[in-house]
């Protein structure tokens, strides 16, 4: 999928729940928060579940809005509470 | 070619695109005697979430079946990252092709809805072998609902027809299953259960087309909340 998809993807789901995998293999949770065209930024959640890796200390958090993964860098994304029938 | 709602799971590539999604089928499946000497076929599997953790849980012979090439293809990929065999067949579940009594159990998630119930609850009465199972989760009206609304609801995602509880338990009985258990769950989300999150496994071009269909499958089934359920059907002969 093109960064255009998951910029298309990131603002449908504003505000939910997200697992983000990058490509340099890092799991990335959190909430989503802002999309710009270059980067979605995830308010991390803090979750007493073993889920791995949160990414803290990797990103600044100047941007007010989270840390920010570049939407090149995503490998594979999953939304929480989402319903299928 | 039109866009419908299963294009855009097959698309998106949703996986566990079902009630529940893949915690309620840990659920379910957990409450079978399900072993290495099981043989299990999973109609509709979709990407393949589901057959590839039973191959792996549980050590079964799975047999993976789709009608959609774009999920197979998925399917096919998720299934070359594990260490067990999930064999793939392509194929429609009113017309299984596969010689009768071959399986112990049929896993059906959200998948008959789509098709032609009848036919294929008697495709899967005569692939299971004697003492086999049935497994499914599908929607149901909790209330009936006007012929417009019905129609506005089949329409939209595809299905055959909008059944009742009832209506499901009636066709299983003229299919050829005797007994029929069901079970009702509630619509739970857990807006932080990334465990259990909803996977995408998009393919290299998408239509935008299928992200309006996603807003209009949120918008549908938000609006007809309180009229749409599902069931979990445990049914043999």
């Amino acid at each position: 999928m093109s960064v255009e998809h998951y910029h298309k993807l990131c603002n449908q789901y504003m505000g939910r729940a997200v697992r983000i995998r990058t490509h340099d293999g890092r799991v990335h949770h959190g909430i989503i928060r802002h999309v710009d065209r270059r980067r979605v930024y995830l308010e991390p959640i803090r979750s007493n579940r073993n889920l791995g890796g949160f990414g803290y200390g990797y990103y600044g958090y100047g941007y007010g809005f989270g840390f920010g993964i570049a939407l090149g860098a995503i490998a594979g994304i999953a939304l929480a509470s989402l319903f299928f029938w | 070619m039109g866009h419908t709602y299963l294009d855009c799971l097959a698309v998106l590539g949703i996986g566990g695109a079902h009630p529940g999604g893949l915690k309620l089928t840990k659920e379910i499946l957990s409450g079978e005697a399900l072993d290495q000497s099981k043989s299990v076929l999973e109609i509709g599997c979709g990407t393949g979430q589901t057959s590839a953790y039973i191959a792996e849980h549980y050590g079964c012979h799975v047999v993976a079946l789709d009608n959609s090439n774009i999920m197979l293809d998925k399917a096919k990929q998720r299934f070359a990252t594990i260490n067990s065999a999930v064999e793939t067949i392509h194929g429609n579940v009113e017309r299984l092709p596969f010689a009768d009594d071959s399986f112990d159990f049929i896993l059906s998630e959200s998948v008959l809805s789509f098709t032609d119930i009848a036919l294929s609850i008697s495709e899967c009465q005569r692939l299971l072998k004697q003492g086999g199972k049935l497994l499914m989760i599908e929607i149901v009206h909790e209330q009936p609902l006007s012929e417009k609304e019905e129609m506005k609801i089949k329409d939209f995602y595809g299905f055959s027809q909008l059944l009742s509880e009832n209506g499901w338990v009636r066709l299983l009985r003229q299919g050829g299953f005797e007994q029929v258990s069901v079970e009702k769950h509630a619509i739970i989300f857990d807006e932080h259960d990334l465990k259990h999150a909803t996977e995408f496994s998009p393919s290299e071009n998408v239509s935008h087309e299928y992200f309006n269909i996603l807003k209009e499958h949120e918008y549908l089934s938000n609006f007809y909340k309180d009229n749409l359920g599902y069931r979990i059907f445990r049914c043999s002969s």
